[in-house]
């Protein structure tokens, strides 16, 4: 594994199960001339979660939508399986979610699923399978209009379990979703990506090291940065305690609304501290990380 | 994707299609086929031999009225990421705007094809007969003619739309679109006016006269068709990102 850049080619060194990776080779892109990606290049062949971060504006969105085939590259290739994006082999090897639900207006959720899964050659008796799988059966009848958001979200992504591919390409999937249906699909998505390549876009920080295996950090159209989740490390740890009553063991601490903070090297000092504070006799109500070590990814 | 793969995909894009369009545009829909059939069976009733030259004068309008659902469907498909969702799995612009354009046919065909037999049925249960003037004013004007004006209006509603802002509820040009999709028959309407205007009108120029306005509507479809791949590039239709 290593370090991307703007220019080099990171590669994640670990062989795909099936063989089928995704490569972007010196990528500029954009819209109407417009150049939002600069010469991006990136080869991905083991099968896991890549977490594609990246504050707003970053060019996330454009990047999936470069390698999904649908903005054509002003440089450079992006390959499928060793094979051009533009032929419909390469296509039919991976899946695209946008960051839009993409629901037909006029059909059904039964309908629209019908509709995907004729257009990504499934068969339609895979529709049953995935109206279970992702427990909307009792919104077969309704159209996209009766949804709720978190609904149309979830039969959006039942899209994408119609027909097995190798590569899923899932735009912010949980997105203004509530945090009970995201970690439903977080968990969907890792099940899913024990055998397959899934890059998975998302501005929420804590989302990325819950979920993701590889990070990506896009800034300013350039990958910043690419490489395993648990070697990027922020320069701060810091815990936050909440106590039941205050204690002169902790004076020596910072305030930060209810919260008492300590600066720690790492999250393996956390249980040291804690024990350290009870022997003290104080008493401890809730102890968290008060700021996610990915943050300094983005400034 | 195989051949017949794509076949039956493409097929079944189209049939899909027009029944969103049917269901959207439900209004327009029936609107469009009710006011045709409504109109033709009081002109044919009240108007007497008359309806022959007064009933085609309206049938593109309805026409055009009726198939906004075709556009709909695709100003509401771009906003939603539908196309998004169909140019990544393999669907081609091209493909996508011959989509509507066919579609709109499809519905045109429907308000034309209704509001015509009924409005004929009547007329002809009144005793009256098939004359050259009403052949030639429904078979060689209304009738192609409302085929054309729809189809002018669908394709320069795509353009309206592609080439607009992709923000919500600011890009549909439906509400605007029938009176400029009517235009081809207006000016066809003026030109026989203005020549009848210069003197007597014979059949022949008559027939020149209305060849050349669906002609020149059907041309200009086409060239915008064609240009398509060129003047509106794929980002046209992409969701706000």
């Amino acid at each position: 594994m290593s370090t991307g850049s703007a220019t080099n080619v990171p590669d994640t060194s670990v062989s795909a199960g099936n063989g089928v990776g995704i490569e972007c080779r010196s990528v500029t892109a954009g819209y109407l001339g417009s150049r939002v990606l600069h010469q991006i290049s990136f080869r991905i062949t083991e099968p896991s979660i890549y977490v594609v971060l990246g504050p707003n504006g970053a060019g996330k969105t454009t990047l999936f939508r470069t390698l999904a085939g649908i903005l054509r590259p002003y440089e450079g290739e992006v390959y499928i399986g060793g094979e051009p994006i533009d032929r419909q082999s390469s296509r039919d090897r991976l899946h695209y979610l946008a960051h839009m639900d993409g629901l037909p207006d006029g059909l059904s959720v039964r309908e629209a699923l019908e509709f995907f899964a004729r257009v990504e050659g499934a068969q339609l008796g895979d529709v049953n399978r995935v109206l279970d799988q992702l427990e909307i059966r009792d919104l077969s009848a309704k159209f996209p209009s009766q949804l709720s958001a978190g609904q149309r979200k979830r039969v959006s992504i039942a899209r994408v379990f119609l027909r097995e591919r190798s590569i899923y390409l899932l735009d912010e999937p949980t997105a203004n979703l509530d945090p009970k249906v995201a970690r439903e699909i977080r968990e969907l998505i890792l099940k899913l990506s024990r055998e397959k390549i899934v890059l998975y876009s998302s501005h929420n920080l804590f989302e990325a090291r819950e979920i993701g295996r590889y990070v990506l950090v896009i800034k300013s159209g350039q990958i910043s940065r690419f490489d395993r989740i648990e070697n990027v490390r922020g320069s701060r740890y810091v815990l936050g305690i909440r106590v039941l009553q205050p204690s002169p063991a902790l004076a020596a601490y910072d305030h930060e609304g209810e919260y008492y903070l300590r600066e720690l090297s790492g999250p393996e000092e956390v249980p040291a501290v804690l024990r350290e504070l009870m022997a003290q006799g104080v008493q401890i109500r809730e102890a968290r990380e008060m700021e996610n070590p990915l943050e300094d990814l983005f400034t | 994707m195989s051949a017949s793969a794509t076949e039956y995909v493409s097929r079944s894009l189209l049939s899909v299609t027009v029944r969103r369009a049917s269901v959207s545009g439900r209004f327009f829909l029936v609107y469009g086929t009710v006011i045709s059939a409504l109109f033709g069976v009081l002109l044919a009733h009240f108007s007497g031999p008359s309806f022959a030259t007064s009933y085609p004068l309206f049938l593109p309008i309805f026409g055009v009225v009726g198939s906004m659902g075709g556009l709909l469907v695709f100003t509401s498909d771009r906003t939603k990421g539908v196309l998004e969702y169909l140019l990544a799995y393999g669907y081609s612009p091209r493909r996508l705007f011959a989509n509507v354009l066919l579609t709109t046919l499809v519905l045109v065909s429907i308000v034309v094809g209704i509001g015509v037999s009924v409005s004929l049925g009547v007329y002809f249960a009144e005793g009256h007969t098939v004359t050259s003037t009403l052949a030639i004013s429904m078979g060689v004007y209304a009738v192609p003619m409302a085929f054309a004006c729809a189809a002018f209006a669908s394709t320069v509603g795509v353009y309206w739309t592609a080439l607009s802002s992709p923000r919500m509820g600011m890009t549909s040009p439906v509400g605007l679109i029938p009176f400029i999709g009517i235009l081809p028959a207006l000016v066809t309407l003026f030109a026989i006016i203005a020549t009848a205007l210069s003197g007597p009108l014979s059949t022949s120029t008559l027939l020149l006269i209305l060849g050349s306005g669906m002609g020149l509507a059907a041309i200009f479809v086409i060239v915008l068709l064609v240009s398509m791949g060129r003047l509106l590039r794929r980002e046209r239709l992409l969701s706000p990102a």
